[in-house]
């Protein structure tokens, strides 16, 4: 950094990059990818401080400060969407990882070949179906009037219960959905990781007369551990975007549901719906990006203080 | 083009920021007709009619203008960001874009640049027709912003789309309205009270989520007070201000004040008892017209033109004797508008090669009769017949559903071009008459609000009454007056007196400088 | 993905049953893995069977009575007016092929180049780019400004290849490919460089055929992530194509009904032929049957492809 710093540090960068020309010539069409799709249109984002029109350009518009920000705290809701944002993804998180790495082991055990297939087909499934659908579905099982699951009530000589004014058992319904959608499309990550095990690890276990359930927590659970983290760090990046279709499908204009389930995304497409308006839409992104980066440089550096090789960088 | 978009991004890689439009550069011969692009709405339709009547339309465009014209589709999917997206890109392929100031963006995107501002000399030299008659009836007032028209209305055509409930007469005489009309909005209740006791497998009203965010709220406020809603200011999916006919150059709400609001809650709390939509209403997403072709709900709620041009039609057919009526709100006040000029209308881009051209096909399509057909109704004889007396209706095998024509010209219709269609419901000239002689004209068309500096507090109360109106409107609460009163406060929280305030004084300019106050 | 040893398959897996023993608890966990696989899979299966059934029903039964598990009042007429004009639905259907499958190809290659040059430990600005890359997903412009900076100065509005390149790679997928390069042994490198083979040698020759599960999970994910895209198309294509990829003419066919009647234009247009119930759910399995019909085939060389390149390991 100084004047009279060292120059032999300055030949060694020109001797690491001649060294190294050919694994960076391997990095440079991602490098080239992200820098054209992903950082050469961030400057833009300075829109969300502007009054933006065609004419001027984002640049050229009028600057307003935070004056596109305002309407988030103005809502004096700003608070409780970012808890519920967060919190609605820590349970993604935490409980669809669970899950995945629980179902990853069991396939992992089944021995038919066929069978194997049949149920990873199958889990997939929901993955395909798009949340509008997801929505439909919910509606035809769970509604009051005609819900498959009232029926089933109603046919059993219950009182069907009004599940779309209970509020509190919604966290549990989307929570649900959520994970209905993703275990099996997830699962393949620790599926193929279980998969690259070691062979020689289960022997020794065996050899040593390990149960199964002292080879699953000795051999199988560590060596997921890597991708465990990496996993979990990587959706720290987005904890503050919400599953927009998800939420909105199932929950929509239902406002005695909002106290459990309205979201960033959800109550800001509420808010300015009518507006449709860019430049309030970026500000919101914004402060999604800046929270998320602050929240996940702390993980990260905890992470990293604790084993070097599990930081994401 | 897409040898061209290659180039581009090559290009872009190299030199990254710097502008590229050197490339686009192109020559165009002399003589070739002009092609110009008009933006409409809906769905392309991919029956062959669409292209068919192009082609003959072409054949006299390019006689009469040397012009070809094109259609470019923002379909209905998601059609708010489509249709704001195409105007973001910049596109110079569209030259004239459909628009309306009351639902489809017109001062929004006036004021953000997307439209050419017309000048009076443009306008005069390549859409005389077009000027002629607008300025006859002193209608380019109602185009200006900042003192430039920025589009062409469709301020020649009768149409309203003024809301109220569609129901049967037969039910209605049976439940014990004479000659089954309802003329009442209370009325309803005996009216649904009647099909849930008489009727099993029926909904009273059949509600989807959409119908029902406000619709009987506002219904009732129009029908208990001289309040007019001001059509400018909308707060997420709401518009939470009105006037008072009594006096009209000051900004009120009923949602804030009076008691009409708990009123209207405790009606909808009482349909809710009696059961008249569904429990779960508020998710709901059904088509509920088809419920109510199908004779499997009571009511239906949406506008005039839908009853005139649809529902009677319909119901004739699939319910015979059901004797469809039609309860607009307001109609026991007369406390309702006619419908804006700039409900629809046409803008140039401002990114127009040919804004020129534009106006003169526009002007042609508006203007001729023949083209006007082609371009409305298609081909005579295999999109649309004339019967003996006049009425347009159509050829033998025609399916509707299929064999559309999909134009969607909802931007400069004209009323003396317009035929009577066999589809009509056979009581229009009534309804449309009954209308008139009560619909007041909107008072605040020239009225331009400055949302820019209350967006931010626009949005928070749109947040608000997302949280409570849709409840209300479906009778969710079991205590309405305190829900409200609720309501109220955090609307006050979030700044509701600096947007009256905002409105209030952007309205006294308005009237100063008119004379008005 | 081909596996280039298929002989290798069954005595691994062969090899790998008996070394354990089975005793109680083995016998335990296979009984509890077998259960919840089936479960879960059943649960996932449902929804899904209640959309073939409610695409089998007719309309008016729908609208009565809602969706059950059995098509009630049996009909195939939403599929036949699927298939009475499917010049659209196998236009889409090319798209979407052409562009999974280049897509895939150039993208895995890309990514899992740079996943092995970022985990090559002697690679001095290893993590510099890996940073560069995970940086885009804590931080993005936004949608505005990225569609402007895209469709306006790339000029690439209403071009198949706006929605091509975007989703060539993620840097999810590039750190797990990284990620997964932990079960390259360190020395299959040293052993290549002992042999004087240059770095991208080393990569091609010597790593690629050990990466197999690494090679067909981001594959996997790749190609999942061309087939389900809508989102792009609807903002970079729109209706200026002829032939849009096949789930966002899904998209559209569903949502059309919706987006009328939950918005103004609905206060203002009559529109009169919506899709309905049943053509919607058809559309759907339209869409997504074939995929799942091929699935299984993908997943012969899937799983193989992971249990050679881990025996290997």
């Amino acid at each position: 950094m100084t004047s009279d710093g060292p120059p032999p540090n300055e030949k060694s960068l020109w001797r690491q990059f001649s060294d190294s020309r050919v694994l960076l010539l391997m990095c440079l069409p991602a490098t080239l990818f992200f820098l054209v799709f992903n950082y050469a249109p961030m400057p833009g984002a300075w829109i969300a401080f502007t009054n933006f029109n065609y004419r001027d350009g984002i640049f050229g518009s009028p600057f307003v400060g935070f004056k596109n920000f305002e309407f988030l705290i103005k809502s004096g809701q700003l608070w409780t969407l970012t808890r519920n944002t967060i919190l609605y993804n820590l349970a993604f998180i935490v409980l669809g990882n669970l899950l995945q790495i629980a179902i990853a082991i069991m396939l992992n055990e089944i021995r038919s070949a066929f069978f194997k297939k049949i149920s990873q087909a199958a889990m997939f499934l929901p993955f395909f179906i798009s949340a509008v659908l997801v929505g439909v579905i919910a509606f035809n099982l769970l509604n009051y009037d005609t819900g498959a699951i009232n029926a089933l009530i109603k046919q059993t000589g219950g009182d069907p219960i009004k599940i779309y004014s209970m509020a509190g058992i919604w966290p549990l319904i989307i929570i649900t959905v959520h994970l209905w959608q993703s275990t099996g499309y997830g699962s393949i990550v620790y599926f193929a990781a279980i998969m690259g095990i070691d062979r020689s690890l289960y022997e020794a276990a065996a050899i040593d007369g390990a149960s199964a359930w002292q080879r699953i927590r000795h051999v199988t659970l560590p060596s997921l551990k890597p991708t465990f983290i990496i996993l979990v760090l990587f959706s720290l990046g987005g904890i503050m975007h919400g599953n927009f279709g998800l939420f909105w499908n199932l929950v929509g204009n239902n406002a005695g549901l909002f106290q459990t389930t309205d979201i960033i995304e959800t109550s800001v497409y509420r808010m300015v719906l009518s507006q449709n308006n860019f430049t309030t839409s970026t500000a919101v992104g914004l402060y999604q990006s800046l929270f998320g980066f602050a929240l996940v440089m702390t993980a990260n550096w905890i992470v990293r203080r604790i084993n070097r090789d599990y930081a994401l960088f | 083009m897409k040898r061209r978009t290659i180039v581009k991004l090559g290009a872009a890689l190299l030199a990254l920021g710097v502008s590229n439009s050197a490339l686009v550069a192109g020559a165009q011969a002399q003589d070739a007709p002009t092609e110009i692009t008009m933006l409409t709405l809906g769905n392309k339709p991919t029956n062959g009619r669409l292209e068919a009547m192009l082609e003959k339309l072409n054949e006299r465009l390019v006689q009469q203008a040397n012009v070809k014209l094109d259609l470019f589709y923002i379909e209905w999917a998601d059609w708010q960001t489509q249709y704001n997206v195409q105007l973001l890109s910049g596109d110079d392929n569209v030259d004239l874009i459909a628009t309306a100031t009351d639902w489809l963006f017109g001062w929004e995107n006036a004021e953000k640049g997307a439209f050419l501002p017309l000048s009076e000399e443009m306008l005069k030299t390549h859409a005389p027709k077009t000027w002629a008659q607008v300025d006859a009836k002193g209608h380019w007032d109602l185009t200006k912003f900042d003192g430039q028209i920025y589009f062409m209305p469709e301020d020649n055509y009768t149409q309203y789309t003024n809301h109220g409930f569609f129901y049967r007469g037969d039910w209605a005489k049976e439940a014990g309205f004479a000659n089954g009309e309802i003329s009442k909005l209370e009325d309803f209740t005996t009216y649904f009270d009647w099909i849930k006791k008489n009727k099993s497998d029926v909904y009273p009203w059949d509600a989807s989520a959409s119908a029902g965010k406000d619709a009987i709220l506002a219904a009732y406020m129009q029908s208990h007070t001289d309040l007019q809603t001001l059509q400018q200011v909308t707060a997420g999916n709401f518009f939470p201000f009105q006037t008072s006919a009594k006096d009209p150059y000051k900004v009120a709400s009923y949602l804030m004040e009076g008691d009409e609001l708990l009123a209207a809650a405790q009606l909808t709390k009482k349909w809710n008892e009696i059961g008249v939509w569904r429990e779960d209403a508020l998710n709901y997403d059904g088509d509920t017209r088809e419920e109510f072709y199908a004779g499997r709900s009571g009511a239906d709620q949406h506008h005039t033109q839908t009853y005139v041009t649809q529902i009677v039609n319909n119901m004739n057919t699939k319910q015979p004797g059901s004797d469809p009526k039609f309860f607009w709100w307001g109609k026991e006040n007369g406390n309702f508008f006619k419908d804006i000029f700039t409900h629809g209308a046409m803008a140039v881009s401002a990114n127009s090669k040919h804004p020129e051209k534009a106006l003169e096909v526009y002007d042609l399509i508006r203007n001729d009769k023949e083209n006007y057909m082609l371009f409305n109704f298609g081909i005579e004889g295999t999109d649309y017949v004339l019967t003996a007396d006049g009425k347009l209706g159509y050829p033998e095998g025609y399916d509707s559903s299929t064999d559309g024509l999909g134009t969607n010209y909802w931007w400069g219709r004209m009323d003396e071009f317009e035929p009577p269609k066999t589809s009509d419901a056979p009581n229009k000239a009534e309804i449309i008459a009954a209308l008139d002689s009560q619909a007041k004209d909107y008072p605040y068309s020239t009225l331009i609000v400055s949302k820019s500096a209350i967006d931010p507090t626009l949005a928070a109360i749109g947040g608000v009454l997302s949280e409570y109106l849709p409840q209300l409107e479906n009778g969710k609460f079991d205590d309405p007056a305190a829900a409200i009163a609720e309501m109220r406060e955090k609307l006050k929280a979030v700044g509701w007196d600096e947007a009256v305030a905002s409105i209030q004084s952007d309205m006294d300019k308005w009237a100063a400088a008119r004379g008005l106050k | 993905m081909r596996s280039s040893e298929p002989a290798a398959t069954p005595p691994a897996i062969s090899s790998r049953s008996s070394a354990i023993r089975l005793d109680r608890s083995e016998l335990v966990l296979r009984t509890i893995s077998y259960t919840v696989v089936t479960l879960f899979a059943l649960f996932c299966l449902l929804p899904f069977v209640m959309m073939l059934s409610a695409s089998l029903s007719s309309e008016d039964e729908i609208r009565r009575t809602g969706f059950g598990l059995f098509p009630k009042d049996f009909t195939l007429t939403a599929y036949q007016f699927i298939f009475n004009a499917p010049r659209q639905i196998i236009g889409s259907y090319i798209v979407t092929i052409t562009m999974t499958v280049t897509g895939t190809a150039i993208g895995l290659f890309t990514i899992a180049m740079t996943g092995y040059a970022l985990h090559r430990k002697d690679f001095p600005f290893r993590n510099h780019i890996s940073f560069f890359i995970y940086f885009t997903t804590l931080f993005s412009a936004g949608l505005a400004p990225t569609f402007l900076w895209i469709a306006r100065d790339l000029g690439l509005r209403g071009s198949y290849l706006a929605v091509f390149l975007q989703l060539l790679m993620t840097p999810w997928l590039i750190i797990l490919m990284k990620n997964f390069m932990r079960t390259v042994p360190y020395e299959v490198i040293e052993s290549g460089k002992v042999d004087g083979a240059g770095d991208f040698r080393i990569f091609w020759q010597l790593c690629l055929p050990i990466m197999k599960p690494a090679l067909a999970t981001v594959g996997l994910f790749l190609a999942l992530g061309y087939w389900n895209e809508w989102y792009l198309s609807s903002i970079y294509l729109g209706s200026t194509v002829e032939f849009k990829p096949l789930q966002y003419l899904l998209y559209n066919v569903i949502n059309t009904a919706n987006a009328l009647r939950n918005s103004m234009a609905g206060a203002n247009v009559s529109i009169t032929d919506l899709p309905s119930n049943t053509l919607k759910m058809a559309s759907a399995i339209v869409a997504t049957g074939p995929i799942l019909l091929l699935y299984p085939f993908v997943q012969k060389y899937f799983v193989s492809g992971i249990t050679i390149g881990a025996v290997k390991g």
